[in-house]
């Protein structure tokens, strides 16, 4: 029999979200993508949109939105406090998981994660639409946001100090220091390539299968427990670029493998790349 | 920058942010499909353009002393394909020289660096930038290409 996953709640499945869809006071599908035109050209009826650069992120300062914008941004969608919210999207759930992430951050409750994502529920011909829903909006409050889930600067330099284990999951190009930038956009790159000292490669990648699943316990087991060596009570942190794909990984370690005490480095390699005096290794 | 990137620029930047990715989306769904002879190519993998993280294949061709351009996007990437549709509608079928003026930073030009924000323009500069290149080194063609349009 196959191993359930640690938090098996927080993942549901295409035909379960087809089941459900049409229960819209108690749920809130949210398609979050990488493309910000993608949910305009069809999505699960009922979905609404959250975009990780527009709706997410502080259009000035490099940082989330405060607490007064995510509560309007969910009233708006008709999230209430208790409502629980199902997030799917592009490219094996890269984006759900980031807003994931964020809901979770500003100490939303009850997320979910659709396995497979659009990709997966496209494939099975499932139901798709251009028609923008209308929900009620609700009244929300940030109560209790979980700040522990997130690494700055300083809490990643003492973390290295300490010994601590990092897992980065860009590209082995980014990791090695081969690549920085991409060509053609040179001002889209970071001073210095590498990855922070001690931390270990594991590409976000890893945990998906071909079709945007995850892959099950025992084979994520194999990777971040066999592989990499961590344990299920170690103090991780995970980084990539700019905390999108190191989400991803969040959840795996805390939601499928039911890891404690895991951080997403958000400010990532485009903080810690381009700081002054960083520790940096390289190969 | 060419003439008919002037003008798409210019209703671009006429209007509201929002509108502008409408326009966008617009555009998206103008791109005309690859002729019959690009598609095995495509399917086999070749003519990818690597630089960009989406899946875009790119064919620039002389017919006579005219440009022609193919560009092919997965369908996730509704915006990259609607700048590369602003792009094939300005250029295609143009003088081959027009390409010099294309811009790399368009991104900006349209008054969606905003709503993009960097990130989505990575690959974008970077296929604008294959473009410039590719045409550089295309000699005029005698004969037509396609001549089953």
């Amino acid at each position: 029999m196959t191993q359930p996953y640690a938090h098996p709640e927080s993942l549901v499945s295409t035909q379960w979200v087809d089941e459900h869809r049409g229960q819209t006071d108690l749920y809130r599908i949210v398609e979050s993508d990488e493309d910000v035109l993608l949910y305009e050209t069809g999505h699960v009826p009922e979905a609404v949109k959250i975009d990780w650069i527009n709706d997410l992120n502080d259009p000035v300062v490099r940082d989330y939105i405060d607490n007064a914008k995510f509560a309007a941004l969910c009233a708006r969608h008709g999230i209430g406090n208790d409502t629980t919210v199902i997030f799917y999207g592009d490219k094996s759930n890269w984006w759900a998981c980031y807003a994931f992430w964020v809901f979770r951050l500003m100490g939303h409750d009850n997320l979910k994660i659709m396995d497979g994502g659009r990709a997966k529920w496209m494939d099975e011909g499932r139901a798709m639409t251009t028609a923008k829903p209308n929900h009620p909006p609700a009244t929300y409050q940030v109560t209790h946001p979980r700040r522990g889930i997130r690494a700055f600067r300083d809490d990643v330099l003492r973390h290295v100090r300490a010994g601590r284990p990092l897992v980065d999951v860009r590209s082995m190009e980014e990791f090695t220091g081969k690549l920085t930038h991409m060509p053609d956009y040179p001002q889209e790159g970071v001073l210095r390539g590498g990855h922070i000292p001690g931390a270990k490669s594991c590409p976000w990648m890893r945990a998906v299968n071909p079709d945007g699943t995850f892959k099950s316990r025992a084979e994520l087991e194999a990777i971040y427990q066999g592989e990499l060596g961590l344990k299920i009570l170690d103090d991780v942190v995970a980084y990539c670029r700019i905390g999108e794909r190191s989400s991803h990984t969040w959840f795996v370690l805390t939601h499928l493998l039911g890891f404690d005490t895991v951080r997403n480095y958000d400010g990532s390699w485009t903080e810690w790349g381009n700081a002054v005096g960083m520790p940096i290794e390289k190969g | 920058m060419p003439n008919r990137l002037d003008e798409v620029a210019e209703v671009f930047q006429s209007v509201e942010p929002e509108t502008r990715l409408e326009l966008l989306l617009d555009y998206s769904r103008k791109l005309p499909p690859l002729p019959a002879r690009l598609t095995a190519q495509r399917d086999a993998g070749l003519h990818r353009v690597h630089e960009c993280m989406t899946p875009v294949f790119l064919w620039v061709e002389a017919e006579g002393d005219k440009l022609r351009l193919w560009i092919d996007v997965a369908p996730e990437s509704p915006t990259v394909a609607g700048m590369l549709a602003i792009v094939v509608a300005a250029l295609d079928g143009g003088p081959i020289e027009a390409v010099k003026n294309l811009p790399l930073d368009l991104i900006q030009r349209l008054g969606l660096a905003d709503v993009l924000r960097m990130n989505r323009a990575v690959g974008i500069g970077a296929i604008l930038g294959r473009i410039k290149r590719e045409a550089a080194a295309l000699q005029p063609s005698p004969q037509s290409l396609t001549p089953n349009l």
